[in-house]
């Protein structure tokens, strides 16, 4: 934390999170504070029953109020399925083995409400911990939130239906629910300790607009409600009680961006081609059905990269069977046609922890991705039928992460060959060929490329894990993470190596990490002969502003020299320069005219280090 | 009382939002409801106890009516395990 978060006067102190939504927005931080509810036993005497019973009531139907709100914007931005959880959880305050046995058990102990229900909900949640039936175990989330709801309730704490509009959410981390009651109030940013580019409150934040940075590790310890906070969602960045000069930097940054928004539109309805008409394709990494809208909005051709996980995480993942798989699939991919949709198979593991999935020692290096799919048939079988009777609807893609071997790759390749029987068998039909590749993230696979691109359809790399297998850093730990260099050059040579083997074999190399939708990196990629970028849809404009600024050839000296460099500092000194004289680039924009102008990532670190 | 014997056709089984929709349903009724399987009875109109039941795809359960609009409740409730709660086919 300290490493990250300098004292530059008093009271100024800057954190360094990853960006998940595009954005500045400056105003009073509003901390939200779920820690573990502690709860304490007092004895009430007989006359107090009554009216202990009174306050039980009132906290039920204000968590009645509560839960019917969440349902109602569940319904509208995620759809049935995830709004039936918060239904069921409003059936339990009512339910007879709560509602009666918390009233029962006041009643006759005579003691505090908020010990009976805590004492209650106990005993049933350590009755489902004890069930051999996973999805009993899985409801236990469930009854952890009612009997939270319910004693912040009866204590009347402000919760947070009562957050004011127009503040910065400052969390530790924030549940589906949290963010689903949020939309509601106009907020104007999410910053969270915990989290990734994929977590709910990022894939919410990108779908409803409203700038997010997450990872922003120990922020939530040092900030109080009502604190001014400068909230950067282009460089993963929140200033805390900025000094006068960083707030008037500031304020000039958020005006310009606001017209950069307003010029974008100019650029969503041309192609992404460079001056001398070589064309790339921008896609969108989406991972809602909501969230459809945006491609139009943004200009994405497609979907590069459809993260089916949420699908799973809303429902729990024996819950999703594949006739609602393909309901689902089938609504994406009418909609997306004549483009191709990009469906990853559920890629398990590592920072995107399932109740399903036990908690091993080392996430990252251990059971996820391909290798969870090949040991669970029933997760992998039911979502590779319904992908491919998705495809009799329009171009599909199927996606295979965390690919470690060929061998492994080959083992997946029969039982698809297996599926595809069973559903000609079946007389369904589907797409006999569709395209299947794998995601480039480890650099084994990255390493062999040439090899495996015998076998595969197309190549999607995958640069955020990329880069932390190949850096051997976790970005989520403190202590490290600002040895992340998404640019540095022996990442970018492992996808030169895999973009030159693709096309050495005809196939179509797509990036699919957050170095797809930097500007920054935008040049060096092109130059790199990269076919597509897939970027959450508000990035892509920038990126296609970049492309129309330049001529192929010197994207490919770019990437040639940067292919040179001997580290990450050099790649971005040399592409900032590069994009300075090119007149693009949404930090050289945002920053022009700043004592620091042209060095934007230089800028971030010597802040950091000052 | 009425008793009705009912197979859970639908594909994911007794899963948060059928439980639901169990419970919604039971409650507009003024009789009793128990559903019983594997001689264990739980209380239909109780959310927690529905999701207990865990019934997946095949399971058999028995349907206990009891009260003045018992009729009205049972076919209600019965007809939810029919269409199978509405998924999707």
């Amino acid at each position: 934390m300290e490493q990250r978060s300098i004292q530059a006067e008093a009271q100024e102190r800057i954190f360094v999170g990853i960006p998940a939504a595009p954005g500045i927005a400056i105003g009073p931080a509003y901390l939200f504070n779920k820690g573990e509810v502690v709860v304490e036993a007092r004895r009430i005497s007989e006359t107090e029953v009554a009216a202990e019973l009174d306050r039980f009531e009132q906290a039920v139907q204000r968590a009645e109020r509560d839960l019917d709100k969440i349902s109602s914007v569940a319904r509208e931005k995620l759809g049935e399925e995830s709004a039936s959880v918060f239904e069921a959880q409003r059936l339990m305050l009512r339910d007879e083995s709560v509602y009666d046995r918390i009233r029962e058990y006041i009643q006759t102990h005579h003691c505090n409400a908020d010990y009976a229900v805590a004492h209650v909900l106990d005993e049933h949640i350590r009755r489902l911990e004890a069930s051999n039936n996973t999805y009993l175990r899985e409801r236990v989330a469930d009854l952890i939130d009612v009997k939270e709801r319910l004693i912040r309730h009866l204590r009347r704490e402000k919760l947070l239906s009562a957050v004011d509009p127009e503040h910065i959410i400052v969390a530790e981390n924030l549940t589906a629910a949290d963010v689903v009651l949020f939309s509601r109030r106009g907020i104007l940013g999410c910053a969270t300790d915990h989290g990734g580019p994929t977590s709910h409150v990022s894939i919410m934040a990108r779908a409803l607009g409203v700038p997010a940075v997450v990872s922003l590790h120990g922020l939530s310890d040092s900030v109080q409600t009502g604190d001014l906070v400068i909230l950067d969602g282009i460089q993963g960045r929140v200033v805390v009680n900025p000094r006068p000069e960083t707030l008037a930097l500031y304020r000039t940054r958020q005006e310009r961006y606001r017209r950069l928004l307003q010029d974008q539109q100019h650029l969503i309805p041309l192609p992404a081609e460079t001056l001398d008409r070589r064309r790339f394709i921008l896609r969108a990494n989406l991972e809602l059905i909501d969230e459809l809208d945006l491609l139009k909005k943004f200009g994405a051709e497609g979907i590069g990269l459809f993260r089916t996980e949420v699908l799973f995480l809303m429902r729990g993942p024996l819950d999703v069977s594949e006739d609602y798989q393909l309901h689902v699939y089938r609504q994406i991919v009418e909609r997306v046609k004549p483009h191709p949709t990009t469906f990853r198979l559920l890629d398990l593991g590592g920072d995107k922890m399932l109740p399903i999935a036990h908690r091993e020692h080392n996430p990252f290096l251990g059971w996820r991705g391909l290798r969870v799919l090949l040991d669970r048939p029933e997760l992998l079988l039911p979502q590779l039928r319904a992908l491919l009777r998705a495809s009799a609807y329009g171009p599909i893609r199927i996606l295979v992460p965390m690919v470690t071997a060929l061998d492994e790759y080959r083992r997946f390749q029969e039982v698809l060959e297996d599926v595809k029987a069973e559903l000609r068998a079946r007389g369904e039909p589907f797409d006999e060929a569709v395209p299947v590749g794998i995601m480039v993230e480890v650099p084994s696979v990255a390493l062999m490329a040439d090899l495996f691109a015998e076998e595969v359809d197309f190549f999607s790399i995958g640069t955020n894990d990329l880069t932390q297998y190949t850096l051997a850093v976790d970005r989520g730990n403190d202590l490290v993470a600002q040895l992340y260099e998404a640019l540095h050059p022996a990442v970018l040579r492992l996808v030169k190596h895999t973009i030159d083997a693709g096309h050495r074999h005809g196939i179509p190399v797509s990036l699919c990490g957050e170095l797809a939708g930097d500007p920054q990196a935008t040049p060096i990629l092109a130059g790199m002969g990269l076919d597509e970028f897939s970027a959450a849809p508000p990035y892509l404009p920038e990126v296609k502003r970049v492309i129309r600024a330049m001529q192929f050839r010197e994207a490919q000296e770019l990437a040639e020299q940067a292919l040179q460099c001997h580290t990450a500092t050099e790649v971005a000194n040399l592409v900032n320069a590069w994009l300075e004289e090119h007149g693009c680039g949404l930090l050289q924009y945002m920053q022009a005219d700043e004592p620091t102008a042209g060095n934007g990532r230089a800028e971030a670190s010597s802040l950091q280090e000052s | 009382m009425i008793v009705r014997e009912v197979v859970v056709k639908n594909k994911s089984g007794l899963h948060t939002r059928p439980a639901s929709m169990i419970v919604r349903t039971a409650s507009r009724f003024k009789s009793d409801f128990f559903i019983e399987k594997d001689g264990y009875e739980i209380n239909g109109k109780s959310i927690i106890g529905v999701m207990t039941l865990a019934a997946e795809p095949g399971a058999r359960l028995k349907l206990i009516f009891d009260g003045e609009d018992e009729e009205e409740a049972a076919e209600a409730i019965v007809a939810l395990f029919e269409q199978g709660f509405g998924e999707i086919e």
